[in-house]
C-alpha cells in the first residue's frame, strides 16, 4: 500500500529539511519522494490541520508483563499502546516472569515481537532474577541482541554489584541502566517527601533517597569508566548532582518520566493510587529545575514511565497499592503540556527520539528517499481528553482519565506498519 | 456560638477538610448530649431507624466502645466487624468487603483502618456517612475533637492558648488532627519529641519544634501526652523504652519543677512509667478521664450532626 502524507511541517533536528512543510510518499515501506505537491495516484492519503512529521519515537524503559504477567501487558497490547502514542521502538525492561536474564529471554522477546508495529528491543538483567546479588551473563545476552542492562524496577541497592556490572560490560562499551531509589532510605516511603505528606500522614520518599544514589553511580561511572545511565530522576538535588558530573567529563546521561514533569505531590491529597508513581511526582520547584536540565542537556531523554498494572493491584488503599501508572500513550502530551514554552518542538523531539536511539546505540533514522519509513505524525496544536475506552494498553492505571492534554499523537508509520489513532 | 446548623460536609475523613464553624457546631451539640448522658435515662431516639457498621480493621477497644456507646446512646441499631488488616489486605478487598456490608443497607460506617487514606478512598466509591475512627498515620478526628473540647472545659477558649505534643508525631493520627484542630481553634502548637519521632517537614504546618522537654513544659498552657505506638514502628526510632522515659516521660518532679501548673491529657492507653508517671496521670492536673467522658458526647454529637445530613 502507498501512503502519502501530506503538507507535514518536518521536524527532524540535524536534518536539512527541519522545519519545511514536505508531502511523504511511502511505498512498500520505504520512502519514495519528500517534495511539494505530490501526486497522490492511489495512495492513501493522510493530512490533518498542523500535520507534523518526526522521526519515530523511541523509549528506552518499558515494563511490559510478556511473559508471565500479560494480564497486565503483553507484547502485542504494549505494541497497540506505544504507537497510539507515537513510538515506533521501545526498550523492555527484564522484570517479567521469568526475568530476562539470558539469551534464550533475549530471544524469546526478539522472536515475539518479530511481526509487531513497533521495533521491541531486550534489555537484559543485570543482575540474576534481578535480585541484585549477582552478575548475569552480560555478555552473551549483549551478543544475543540486548541493547542495555538494568534491574528496571528493582533499584540496584548493592554497590558492589553495581561496579562489578559496569566493570564487566566495559568489554563491549555497554550501558547499565538503573533507578536511583536506596530503599533503606525509602524505608517504605510511598510519596514525595513534604508538606503534602506530612499532612496525609504518610510515609516520604526523601529527595535524599534519590540523590545519594545518583551520586553513587556518578562515582561507580567515573571509577569504572563505563556508561551508566541514571533512568527516571525527579529532584532538583539530581539534576544538580548530574549537571556537574556531566560538566566533569564523567559518561553519565539521565532521563525524566513525562508524568513528573507535569504533576506535583499537591495533586496527592484525595489518596489516589494512580498518582502512587516511582519516582514520586515532587513539588513544583523540582519541576522547574527538571525542566532547566532539559533546556540545558544535562537530561538526556523523556521517558514513558510505563508500568502496566492490574485493578487487583491498584484499587486499594492507598499504601498497600503498587507503585506505578501506564504511559506509552500520553507521554509526548504530558510531556509537551508541560514543556510547550520552555524547549521548541525539535528539543523535546531529540529527547524522546534522537537522544533514546543514540544511547542505545541503534541506527539513527533517515528522512530521506530510500530510508525506510520510520515515522511519528503528530499534531502539537490539536487539545484531547484522555478516555478509558481509548486506552490500548490491558491496563488502564493512569491518573489521567478525563484530562485534558496537549499535543495529540496522530500515528505511526513503520516500514509497511500504518497505525493511526483515527 | 455556632455559625451553622448544618456541618459542610457527609463525612467525618479528616479534620482537615473541616472548618472552625464545624467545630464550634459539633461541641455546641456535644454540651447538649453531655447533659442527656449524665442524665438518669441516657438514651435518646434520635437515630431510630439508622443502621450503624463499626468497621475495625485494626485493634481498638475504647475508641469502639466510645463509639459504640454513642450509637446505642442514639438509639440507632449497630453491627460490628473486626478483623486483622492483613487478612484483608491478601483476600477481599476493602471496597467488596465493604459493598458487601452495605448490601444489607446500612446508613453510615465508622471506619478504623491501618491504611492511610482508607476512608477518603472508601468515600469516593460508596454511598453511606464516613466517619474515621483512625487511619493509620493520617487522623483520628474524633480523637483531636474530644481533646480540644477538654481542653475548652479546662482552660476556656483555646484562642491563643499553648499546647505542647508530647511523642510519637511521626506515627501519630492523634497528632495531625490535634494539630489541625487546635490551630483552626487559633491555639498554638509545639511538638516535642526524640528527632526521630518528629516528622522533617513539620514546620510547614504552622507548628514549632521541642526538642528539650522541660523547656516545652514550660513553655504551654497543656502538654498532650501520645501513646510511644511501638506496634505502628517497623524500625528502631528509638533505641529503648528506658531511654525514652528517662529523657521524654513526664514525670511528678519534671512537672514541680515548673513554676506554674499546666494540664495534663493523654488519649489513651498509657504505658504507666513509660511517656507519663503514674503519679501524673492520676493527678489533678491531668484530664484523662474526662476526655474518656467527653469521648462519648463528641462522638453522639458527630453521629447526630452527619445522620441529620441524610
Amino acid at each position: 500500500m502507498d501512503v502519502l502524507i501530506r503538507n507535514a511541517k518536518i521536524i527532524a533536528p540535524q536534518a536539512s529539511l527541519n522545519g519545511k512543510q514536505m508531502d511523504i510518499m511511502i511505498s512498500g515501506g520505504e520512502i519514495m519522494e519528500i517534495a511539494k505537491n505530490i501526486a497522490p495516484g492511489n495512495a492513501k492519503i493522510i493530512e490533518a490541520k498542523g500535520l507534523h512529521v518526526s522521526p519515530g519515537w523511541f523509549d528506552i524503559g518499558v515494563q511490559t508483563g510478556d511473559p508471565g504477567l500479560e494480564h497486565r501487558e503483553d507484547l502485542s497490547t504494549v505494541s497497540a499502546a506505544a504507537s497510539a502514542g507515537g513510538f515506533t521502538g521501545i526498550a523492555c525492561y527484564p522484570n517479567t516472569d521469568p526475568v530476562t536474564d539470558s539469551k534464550s529471554g533475549i530471544h524469546y522477546l526478539q522472536q515475539n515481537s518479530r511481526d509487531l508495529a513497533v521495533d521491541c528491543f531486550p534489555i537484559g538483567a543485570l543482575s540474576e532474577g534481578c535480585k541484585g546479588k549477582d552478575i548475569t551473563e552480560l555478555y552473551d545476552m549483549h551478543k544475543a541482541g540486548a541493547c542495555a542492562f538494568s534491574d528496571g524496577n528493582h533499584s540496584v541497592q548493592h554497590a558492589g554489584l553495581m561496579l562489578r556490572g559496569l566493570l564487566y560490560v566495559k568489554a563491549f562499551d555497554g550501558l547499565v541502566i538503573n533507578h536511583p531509589h536506596d530503599e533503606t532510605l525509602a524505608a517504605n516511603g510511598q510519596m514525595h517527601e513534604g508538606y503534602v505528606s506530612t499532612t496525609m500522614g504518610v510515609r516520604g520518599i526523601s529527595s535524599l533517597t534519590e540523590a545519594i544514589m545518583v551520586q553513587r553511580d556518578i562515582e561507580l561511572a567515573e571509577y569504572s569508566g563505563s556508561r551508566v545511565h541514571i533512568a527516571n530522576i525527579s529532584s532538583r538535588e539530581s539534576v544538580e548532582k548530574i549537571r556537574k558530573a556531566k560538566t566533569d567529563g564523567i559518561k553519565v546521561t539521565t532521563s525524566v518520566p513525562a508524568l513528573n514533569l507535569l504533576m506535583d505531590d499537591s495533586a496527592l491529597t484525595g489518596f489516589d493510587s494512580n498518582l502512587k508513581v516511582l519516582p514520586p511526582l515532587r513539588s513544583e520547584g523540582d519541576i522547574e529545575a527538571l525542566k532547566a536540565g532539559l533546556k540545558d542537556g544535562t537530561i538526556d531523554i523523556i521517558t514513558s514511565n510505563h508500568v502496566p498494572l492490574e485493578e487487583e493491584a491498584k484499587k486499594l488503599e492507598f499504601p498497600y497499592a503498587d507503585f506505578g501508572a501506564i504511559g506509552l500513550e500520553t507521554a509526548f502530551s504530558v510531556a509537551y503540556s508541560s514543556l510547550k514554552d520552555s524547549l521548541s518542538i525539535e528539543e523535546i523531539v531529540d529527547k524522546i527520539s534522537g537522544n533514546p536511539r543514540q544511547l542505545l546505540k541503534l541506527s539513527s533514522i533517515k528522512l530521506e528517499k530510500g530510508s525506510k519509513a520510520n515515522l511519528t505524525l503528530f499534531i502539537p496544536a490539536a487539545k484531547w481528553t484522555v478516555a478509558k475506552n481509548d486506552i490500548r494498553s490491558r491496563s488502564n492505571n493512569t491518573p489521567l482519565i478525563g484530562k485534558e492534554l496537549e499535543g495529540k499523537v496522530l500515528g505511526i508509520i513503520n516500514g509497511t506498519n500504518v497505525i493511526l489513532n483515527i | 456560638m455556632a455559625a451553622t446548623s448544618q456541618l459542610s460536609t457527609d463525612h467525618l475523613i479528616g479534620i482537615k477538610q473541616i472548618t472552625a464553624d464545624d467545630i464550634h457546631l459539633i461541641f455546641e451539640t456535644a454540651n447538649n448530649f453531655k447533659e442527656v448522658i449524665n442524665r438518669p435515662i441516657k438514651k435518646v431516639p434520635s437515630l431510630r431507624d439508622i443502621t450503624i457498621a463499626n468497621l475495625f480493621f485494626e485493634n481498638s477497644t475504647r475508641t469502639r466502645l466510645s463509639f459504640e456507646l454513642a450509637e446505642k446512646r442514639l438509639s440507632a441499631d449497630t453491627i460490628n466487624f473486626s478483623a486483622a488488616s492483613s487478612s484483608v489486605k491478601k483476600g477481599e478487598t476493602l471496597l467488596d468487603t465493604v459493598n458487601n456490608i452495605l448490601s444489607m443497607k446500612v446508613d453510615m460506617i465508622v471506619m478504623r483502618h491501618p491504611a492511610p487514606g482508607a476512608p477518603m478512598f472508601l468515600s469516593k466509591h460508596i454511598d453511606a456517612n464516613i466517619i474515621n475512627a483512625g487511619d493509620g498515620t493520617h487522623e483520628h478526628p474524633t480523637q483531636a475533637l474530644l481533646d480540644a473540647y477538654s481542653m475548652q472545659e479546662s482552660v476556656g477558649d483555646l484562642q491563643g492558648k499553648k499546647i505542647v505534643i508530647i511523642g510519637d508525631i511521626v506515627h501519630s493520627r492523634v497528632a495531625l488532627s490535634n494539630i489541625f484542630c487546635l490551630q483552626k481553634l487559633g491555639a498554638k502548637v509545639k511538638v516535642c519529641g526524640p528527632p526521630t519521632l518528629i516528622p522533617k517537614h513539620i514546620q510547614e504546618l504552622g507548628v514549632e519544634v521541642e526538642f528539650d522537654l522541660k523547656k516545652a513544659l514550660e513553655w504551654c498552657d497543656i502538654a498532650n501526652i501520645l501513646r510511644i505506638q511501638l506496634e505502628r514502628q517497623d524500625l528502631r526510632y528509638i533505641p529503648s523504652l528506658r531511654e525514652y522515659a528517662l529523657y521524654f516521660g513526664v514525670n511528678k518532679p519534671l512537672l514541680d519543677s515548673l513554676d506554674k501548673e499546666i494540664v495534663i491529657m493523654h488519649p489513651g492507653p498509657i504505658n504507666r512509667g513509660v511517656e507519663i508517671s503514674s503519679d501524673v496521670a492520676d493527678s489533678d492536673h491531668s484530664i484523662i478521664l474526662q476526655q474518656v467522658e467527653n469521648g462519648v458526647a463528641v462522638r453522639m454529637a458527630v453521629l447526630f450532626l452527619l445522620a441529620s445530613r441524610r
